[in-house]
């Protein structure tokens, strides 16, 4: 590579100025106010009143139950959203004939881009007493509650993040060498092993991902659980909505939000070093 | 397995069937059917909260559009000239502000611009003439698009860099061997090759904006987007006019959708 010249050098801080500024100012900023606002004191009448504490991090017990909920719906949901996707996926990448591929993976990633408020709003006719219960009134269950119940939750979680797992998945099985499926059978591996030897390792890029990126938003959800769980299920971002907007204790809410972005980060450098190793680990077995 | 995949497909696009069938009910209650109409997407039209909140949506996503594809744009042409450590910055950066969840960005933004205006207010008004009334720094339009920008700017980033990777390098290297200024390289050259990816930038901006609920909810102050009037509506009851809304707005996302797609496949066409 050349040493860029001294013109060409200011044109890519010029061209680079506006994005820094934002990411200064919208991103590295806040997340600064919030780690000092979280060792403030509260004001008397909400927000920020100076100080340093340690207190609002000693009261995070106070909200245990929303991490708690939040904890357990979130590895699970992503689970469940894997579950689901992975045969879409295999199916999409590899047994569907070319030419409808294209249209049927934009039908799965679409609903990803409409709003998650509607879909998930639908949801509550469809889960209330007049949608799924009333038909299985008629097949003879009756008093089945399905509203408002951890079952609600997950059905929202699946439905609203599905999308988001099976393109991944999707991008790693479209690029797996077909020849080594072909080598396999010939070599008299049954399809299950097959699958199990082969497919399954190979597609491990396109899992993590998908379950990394399921498991973060997940983590921040507040609609699912505000439309579906009804008060009842509630996760950091419905105790955040809460602290922020009504209660308007900010250092508190500040805290959590703190321990959130800790918990995703570790999450984070967990994928990493994971996807690391199975990257080396391949690269030596190639070997 | 097609069986899968065909129940995998119904579990995706039956909710948002019920919502549009829902939406030209006849009768006055949201969950039972009575007959069809289009009656609730006239009230929904005349309704003026909903106007009101349909217009500072377009407002918010048509901005956020513009300033994230022109953003994103130069800062992914830049972003190919940088190595070392600042281009891992960069990296870093985007990444993160794509991955973060928009909760986080909503109460972070809320608290800053909280903070920056409480210290800027005061400050204002001690400099401002006297007998004028001073300007007073509050959450509106400006910190909605803001926040928005931040996660759309860094999407169109993306796009535009997985483009320019693809591009033919050659073609650069003959313009400037046939002694094109940059600017007219730029010009004829790699700016054809990009747009469809800046344009379908722009389509998932807006889109992304237009329906965005959590991040309005914190910084959007006495404005209602739309989501934030849908949200609040829902609050109170479910009712077919809420249906012809939401119906209106998955149409609105879904022609932009199939924009995008078509300008981000326009490569293989050609």
């Amino acid at each position: 590579m050349k040493e860029l010249s001294k013109p060409n050098r200011w044109l890519t801080a010029v061209l680079l100025a506006p994005t820094t500024l934002w990411f200064l100012f919208m991103l590295i900023l806040p997340l600064i106010v919030i780690l000092i606002f979280s060792f403030g004191e509260r004001a008397a009448v909400g927000g920020y009143g100076g100080g340093f504490t340690f207190e609002h991090y000693l009261n995070l017990p106070a909200r245990l139950k929303a991490f708690q909920n939040t904890m357990t719906f979130a590895p699970i949901g992503t689970l469940l959203c894997l579950l689901v996707a992975y045969p879409l996926a295999y199916y999409l990448a590899l047994k569907v004939d070319r030419r409808y591929k294209l249209v049927l993976l934009v039908l799965v990633i679409v609903p990803f881009w409409t709003s998650l408020l509607i879909r998930t709003y639908a949801w509550i006719y469809l889960l209330g007493g007049r949608g799924i219960p009333s038909l299985l009134e008629l097949i003879g269950f009756e008093g089945v509650r399905l509203i408002n119940t951890p079952g609600a939750v997950m059905i929202g979680i699946v439905y609203g993040y599905l999308p988001l797992m099976v393109f991944p998945i999707f991008v790693s099985l479209e690029k797996l060498d077909r020849s080594l499926l072909e080598a396999s059978s010939d070599l008299g591996g049954s399809p299950f092993k097959t699958f199990m030897q082969i497919t399954l390792p190979l597609s491990m890029p396109g899992i993590a991902t998908g379950c990394m990126l399921v498991f973060i938003l997940l983590m921040g959800e507040f609609l699912i659980p505000a439309f579906l769980g009804g008060g009842k299920i509630f996760f950091i971002g419905n105790a955040l909505v809460d602290l922020f907007l009504q209660s308007r204790n900010w250092p508190f809410g500040s805290a959590i939000s703190v321990t959130l972005v800790v918990i995703m980060l570790v999450t984070v450098s967990l994928y990493m070093r994971m996807t690391l190793r199975s990257n080396t680990g391949r690269d030596e077995s190639l070997m | 397995m097609r069986i899968y995949a065909i129940a995998v497909y119904l579990f995706l696009y039956v909710p948002i069937g019920i919502i549009v069938l829902f939406s030209f009910n006849a009768g006055r209650h949201a969950s039972e059917l009575r007959g069809l109409s289009v009656q609730w997407y006239g009230k929904a039209l005349s309704n003026p909260f909903v106007g009101d909140a349909f217009f500072t949506s377009l407002v918010v996503a048509l901005s956020v559009a513009i300033l994230s594809s022109l953003m994103g744009t130069a800062a992914a042409l830049a972003l190919q000239r940088l190595k070392g450590t600042m281009r891992v910055l960069f990296d870093g950066l985007i990444y993160v502000s794509v991955m973060i969840p928009g909760i986080v960005i909503g109460i972070a933004t809320l608290v800053a611009l909280v903070t920056v205006f409480d210290f800027l207010n005061p400050l204002l008004a001690s400099i401002w003439p006297e007998g004028v009334k001073p300007p007073k720094l509050h959450m509106g339009y400006a910190s909605v698009i803001a926040a928005h920008t931040l996660f759309t700017m860094s999407l169109v980033i993306i796009l535009v860099r997985a483009r320019i990777a693809g591009m033919d390098r050659a073609l650069i290297e003959a313009s400037m061997d046939l002694y094109a200024t940059p600017w007219r390289t730029f010009y004829q050259v790699t700016l054809p090759q990009i747009y469809p990816a800046i344009l379908a930038g722009f389509l998932l901006s807006f889109t992304f904006s237009f329906d965005d609920f959590i991040i309005s909810f914190f910084v959007a102050g006495a404005n209602t987007t739309l989501p934030i009037y849908i949200f609040a509506s829902i609050r109170r009851g479910i009712t077919p006019e809420v249906n012809a809304i939401g119906t209106m707005v998955l149409a609105v996302s879904l022609f932009l959708l199939m924009s995008a797609q078509f300008f981000l496949r326009a490569r293989t066409y050609r």
